[in-house]
């Protein structure tokens, strides 16, 4: 097998690398553009096409919720009593509930949740999809049928995750916010005014603004990116260069950048 | 041959998985609504309040959100920082309704910044019998910033310290002094002692001495002088003794002034009396004369050789 040098050791070849790079990001962007548009549309929501809706949200939802809320919230559980018990110690208990929302509920468990579905949805796709682009190299192009039902479950599994990182997001954080209220308080209903003005002075308007946003932007990214790479693997067999999951970097990339924003929004 | 993909539903799949699907949904929505609603609840959205305008120099450490604490109890949530046209900073204060009764007309606010932790903006009422603080009022903050002590401690302190240096450097005045205390100190322990270290030596303490010795002797010399025999003690009681003699003749004479100056009184008011009687006299004689001047006037005009003699001449 003849061995050659990698493409970026030939510098003729980096105009056309930088072209097909954003072509690429541009391909993923307009596919969550129709992803979007098609999302809410009319004819999205027929019969026919929500009971493939509903499939994904109970395999992408429902199937892990359960789970996904226990592994959660025992990790919040150590996080939370190792914040209580070294705030004590240094007297500063007081600031212990505030950072313990604003690190487990605005930080760390959307991005969990986010993580958590990309690898759910990546391996799924993984399984069914990558064996149509490996059918489709010597034929250059996948089957009619494999594009039709890709592109007829693509905007059902989009919104399916999209639901799956808001709703895994949204029930861990309001059960981290019980188990955070118990840790502190104890099963008693006199600390909730002041729990609730902690809460209140945490969550301003432009945090809340922020967090739903990051939310939404997370379960988007979860979405579209594992989908876009692999269809535009269906259309391009020959950029199967890397036996990588497809579009796995750049979502860890985009979900980088997203809470790197989003801190640096709230805290600079 | 080619693989067909069904478009229908897996022969696996879970049943009810619309209905599922629409509870998720629904939960989802209920959850979202909620957690807004709470959010917009702890904010303090829905509680009645009045509006508190807190006047400051400075508005470091305050956010909007904040508390605004009483005896450690929240009443109040900051709403919005600017600042004024006279360059004073407002902070705008948010005071439940039901808390409002805290307020006094007399109560004091203040803004204080610790060096570990978050500033605080607390209100004081000493007198709860005033009356309240009325909706919308306006009222000075004082600010106590343990960090803005800071600098000047250090300046002070830096003072302090180039003082103590400056007071416990080599030839330093406390230095001298104690030097010199110490010499003292040395002196007293000398022969003399106390008088040999505050006169600055022995020699000058055995003068001294020496001179006391002097002053002793010229003091006995004095005390024969004047209160031995014969001294100046007896001349003097002698002295006072014939004085005494000659106060008494001088009471004597003067008591025989005295009764000169009585008879002396006596004879002056005689001498008025006469004096009048001479006033009496004198109108007397003066009618007389007068008389005697009409007598003769009439004797001129009835004489017969008036025309040749026409007149008497009185003396």
């Amino acid at each position: 097998m003849p061995r050659s040098l990698p493409s970026t050791a030939h510098p003729e070849l980096w105009f056309a690398h930088a072209r097909r790079y954003l072509r690429s990001w541009w391909y993923m962007i307009h596919l969550g553009a129709i992803a979007i548009v098609l999302a809410f549309s009319p004819s999205t929501w027929q019969r026919e096409r929500f009971h493939a809706t509903a499939r994904h949200i109970h395999a992408s939802t429902w199937q892990v919720l359960p789970w996904f809320t226990l592994a959660a919230c025992l990790v919040s559980l150590v996080i939370i009593r190792i914040v209580l018990v070294t705030a004590k110690s240094y007297g500063l208990s007081g600031f212990a509930l505030e950072m313990v929302v604003r690190v487990l509920v605005l930080e760390l468990i959307p991005l969990c949740a986010a993580l958590f579905v990309a690898l759910r949805a990546s391996m799924a796709f993984d399984a069914s999809a990558l064996g149509l682009v490996r059918r489709a190299l010597p034929a250059r192009g996948a089957s009619d049928d494999a594009l039709r039902r890709m592109r007829g479950d693509l905007v059902p599994q989009l919104f399916a995750n999209a639901v799956a990182v808001l709703t895994l997001a949204l029930v861990t954080s309001i059960v981290v916010l019980l188990l955070a209220y118990l840790n502190v308080y104890g099963v008693s209903p006199w600390g909730l005014g002041d729990y609730t003005r902690t809460v209140g002075r945490v969550f301003a308007p432009s945090v809340t603004a922020g967090f739903v946003l990051k939310t939404v932007l997370f379960g988007l990214a979860v979405a579209l990116i594992p989908t876009a790479a692999i269809l535009e693997l269906q259309r391009y067999p020959r950029r199967l260069v890397s036996t990588v999951q497809p579009g796995a970097l750049r979502l860890l990339f985009v979900l980088i950048v997203i809470e790197a924003a989003s801190l640096a929004l709230k805290y600079i | 041959m080619t693989d067909q993909i069904p478009d229908t539903a897996l022969p696996d799949e879970p049943k009810h998985v619309e209905t599922k699907a629409v509870i998720l949904l629904v939960f989802l929505g209920l959850m979202i609504c909620g957690f807004v609603f709470y959010v917009m609840y702890a904010r303090g959205v829905f509680e009645p309040t009045q509006r508190l305008t807190l006047v400051a120099d400075d508005s470091t450490g305050v956010i909007p959100g904040m508390d605004m604490t009483f005896a450690g109890f929240p009443i109040g949530r900051v709403r919005q920082v600017e600042l004024a046209d006279t360059g004073k900073v407002n902070i705008l204060v948010d005071v439940q309704s039901k808390d409002a009764k805290w307020l006094r007309a007399s109560s004091v606010f203040t803004l204080e910044s610790s060096i570990v932790g978050e500033t605080r903006l607390r209100a004081y009422t000493g007198v709860l019998t005033d009356a309240p603080l009325p909706a919308g009022s306006t009222r000075t903050v004082l600010r106590g910033d343990a960090t803005a002590e800071i600098p000047r401690i250090v300046a002070t302190a830096r003072g302090l310290l180039e003082n103590l240096e400056t007071m416990t450097s080599s030839g330093s005045d406390v230095n001298t002094s104690l030097s010199n205390l110490s010499a003292v100190t040395g002196r007293m322990s000398g022969r003399y002692g106390v008088l040999g270290g505050a006169l600055g030596g022995d020699e000058e303490a055995k003068k001294l001495m020496e001179a006391l010795d002097r002053v002793n002797l010229i003091l006995a010399k004095a005390d024969q002088r004047v209160f031995g025999q014969a001294g100046v003690m007896d001349d003097a009681q002698t002295a006072v003794r014939q004085l005494d003699v000659v106060l008494k003749d001088a009471s004597a004479t003067l008591k025989k002034v005295d009764a000169v100056l009585v008879e002396a009184q006596a004879v002056g008011a005689n001498t008025r009396e006469a004096t009048e009687d001479l006033s009496a006299l004198r109108g007397d004689v003066d009618a007389s004369l007068r008389k005697v001047n009409r007598l003769v006037e009439e004797i001129n005009r009835k004489w017969p050789f008036a025309r040749t003699n026409p007149e008497i001449k009185l003396p």
